[in-house]
């Protein structure tokens, strides 16, 4: 079932000559993990943006076509009372700081606060979500003090902490080492078993092909590919779009010349290859 | 440990701070005054921060006094100016009114710097937000003081970026006004840039959702809380009747 459903969405920025995004028709299914690639310039964040109601209400611009959540139209929802059901978390990681809070632990309770979540039950769900996100040395400190990667776990555990049902990520991993970027998709793998919908924008393509659902591939302001996981990125094709594809894949299509079932994870090409082995 | 008069609820605080206030401005009488500066040290003293408390008053209000004192008595001519050099004379009535004057103003400048080293901008808030004060001016204060450091850190980052490309920001007050201008340019920019993307945190976090805000650190007020306000409010009417000293 389709919890957002974009149809015929075009937009364009108030001082932009043309439009960012051309007549995008997209349907996010509940409880599936959507990975948004393509280029710099693409258009995936202002598809982010569309998508959490922040376009046109923040931005202004045009924006032609329908934008539906939950089968409702999005302008019709309160911007501030949809962040308890659509989290969204930006790219940049010092803005992603409410700049009104002396610790992490409050930073992650305002959005709580906002929404009217009771402080017993706040108390309780900050206490898990920093032992989840690892924060539990940096509790006390000033989020402003705190490095990129760190405000980006945050920022991440302050939108978990409202308990969305659809999470938007915009490169929520830009600032973070491998260990960390790790940690942040094997949370997106616990929100995915909790049966959230979840929109990441991202260019490590090894990561969404392993915990990506369903891709989606923009360029200059256009869906070029959209299907699972497996078949668009196993498709050499969005190469010339902008996109990339997972070394395993690549591995695959150059040194192996294989150009059907290309694996996309490191464990398909081990099934794979200790299948040809056994033959 | 924090101290037992740091967790006074604020409006507790800016009780005995009004008081002040009030008796300083009725009273004619220096000495009042200096009983009022006197407190002022007292209260520091036992909140613990008497070290910082007279770091401030000297640093800032002390200046003050000694400026209107220097005036009033050596450069504003009275009827009992007697000249000394030049422009420069002595009058007892300018040393009479610069006592007045500072005192009132020791007094007064004494118990705003207590109130601000012994309550964070955080307990105000907290007091704000559970008297109704509106979300959105308690956001802009508790935003203000927490982004002027952050201000601050911005414009080094500048004034290093601009350093590493060759542009003198070290040396004389000519020196550095050149390398201040430069730098307003980005300084600015960024900020509105950041604006822009914080306005989209604070509506991913709910800030303007019709309910109301409900808060994970609050204060609550002691019954020591209402005996203060009590013993104020005695001292006051108390102060009125038996007349103004």
């Amino acid at each position: 079932m389709s919890i957002i459903e974009l149809k015929n969405v075009t937009y364009q920025y108030p001082l932009d000559s043309e439009a960012i995004i051309k007549e995008i028709d997209l349907s996010i299914e509940n409880g599936k993990v959507y990975g948004l690639i393509g280029n710099n310039q693409a258009g995936k964040t202002t598809l982010c943006n569309i998508m959490r109601g922040f376009i046109p209400e923040m931005f202004l611009g045009e924006l032609t076509g329908t934008v539906m959540y939950k089968e409702k139209a999005i302008q019709q929802y309160n911007i501030g009372a949809l962040a308890a059901e659509i989290g969204y978390s930006s790219q940049n990681p010092f803005t992603q700081i409410s700049g009104v809070k002396d610790t992490v632990e409050e930073e992650i309770a305002y959005g709580m606060e906002n929404i009217g979540i009771s402080p017993e039950i706040m108390e309780q769900k900050v206490q898990e979500l920093i032992e989840l996100f690892k924060l539990e040395e940096l509790k006390e400190k000033n989020p402003f003090e705190l490095s990129g990667g760190q405000k980006q776990r945050v920022a991440l555990a302050s939108i978990v902490a409202l308990d969305p049902e659809v999470v938007i990520l915009d490169e929520p991993t830009s600032q973070l080492d491998p260990q960390s970027t790790e940690e942040i998709f094997e949370i997106i793998a616990m929100l995915k078993k909790q049966g959230k919908t979840i929109i990441v924008v991202e260019h490590k393509v090894d990561l969404l092909a392993e915990y990506c659902d369903e891709i989606v591939l923009l360029e200059d302001g256009r869906i070029v590919k959209n299907g699972s996981a497996h078949q668009v990125l196993s498709d050499p094709d969005i190469l010339e779009h902008g996109g990339a594809l997972p070394q395993v894949s690549l591995f695959y299509l150059k040194h192996l010349k294989q150009n059907t079932s290309v694996p996309i994870t490191m464990a398909e090409a081990i099934r794979k290859l200790m299948g040809g082995v056994s033959q | 440990m924090a101290n037992p008069i740091d967790k006074w609820y604020p409006s507790t605080k800016l009780m005995i701070v009004l008081t002040v206030i009030i008796v300083s401005m009725f009273s004619t009488i220096p000495l009042v005054q200096y009983v009022l500066f006197g407190f002022a040290i007292l209260l520091s003293l036992c909140s613990g921060k008497i070290g910082r408390f007279l770091n401030t008053f000297f640093k800032s209000i002390f200046v003050i006094v000694l400026f209107i004192f220097l005036v009033q008595v050596f450069i504003v001519k009275n009827d009992d100016s007697q000249p000394i050099w030049w422009f420069i004379g002595y009058s007892q009535i300018g040393l009479d009114t610069s006592i007045g004057l500072a005192s009132r103003i020791v007094a007064i400048s004494s118990i705003i710097i207590w109130f601000f080293q012994v309550t964070s901008v955080k307990d105000i808030v907290a007091a704000l937000e559970k008297a109704r004060i509106p979300k959105k001016v308690t956001f802009v204060i508790s935003a203000t003081i927490q982004l002027v450091p952050q201000m601050t850190k911005l414009s080094q980052t500048i004034t290093d970026a601009q350093r590493a490309r060759g542009i003198e920001t070290e040396g004389s007050v000519l020196v550095r006004m050149k390398a201040f201008i430069p730098m307003m340019g980005p300084l600015v920019l960024t900020s509105i840039q950041q604006t822009d993307e914080r306005v989209l945190t604070l509506e991913a976090r709910g800030f303007s959702a019709p309910i109301r805000k409900t808060a994970y650190y609050s204060m609550k007020k002691t019954a020591l809380d209402y005996m203060i306000v009590i013993a104020c409010l005695l001292g006051l009417i108390a102060y009125f009747v038996g007349g103004p000293l």
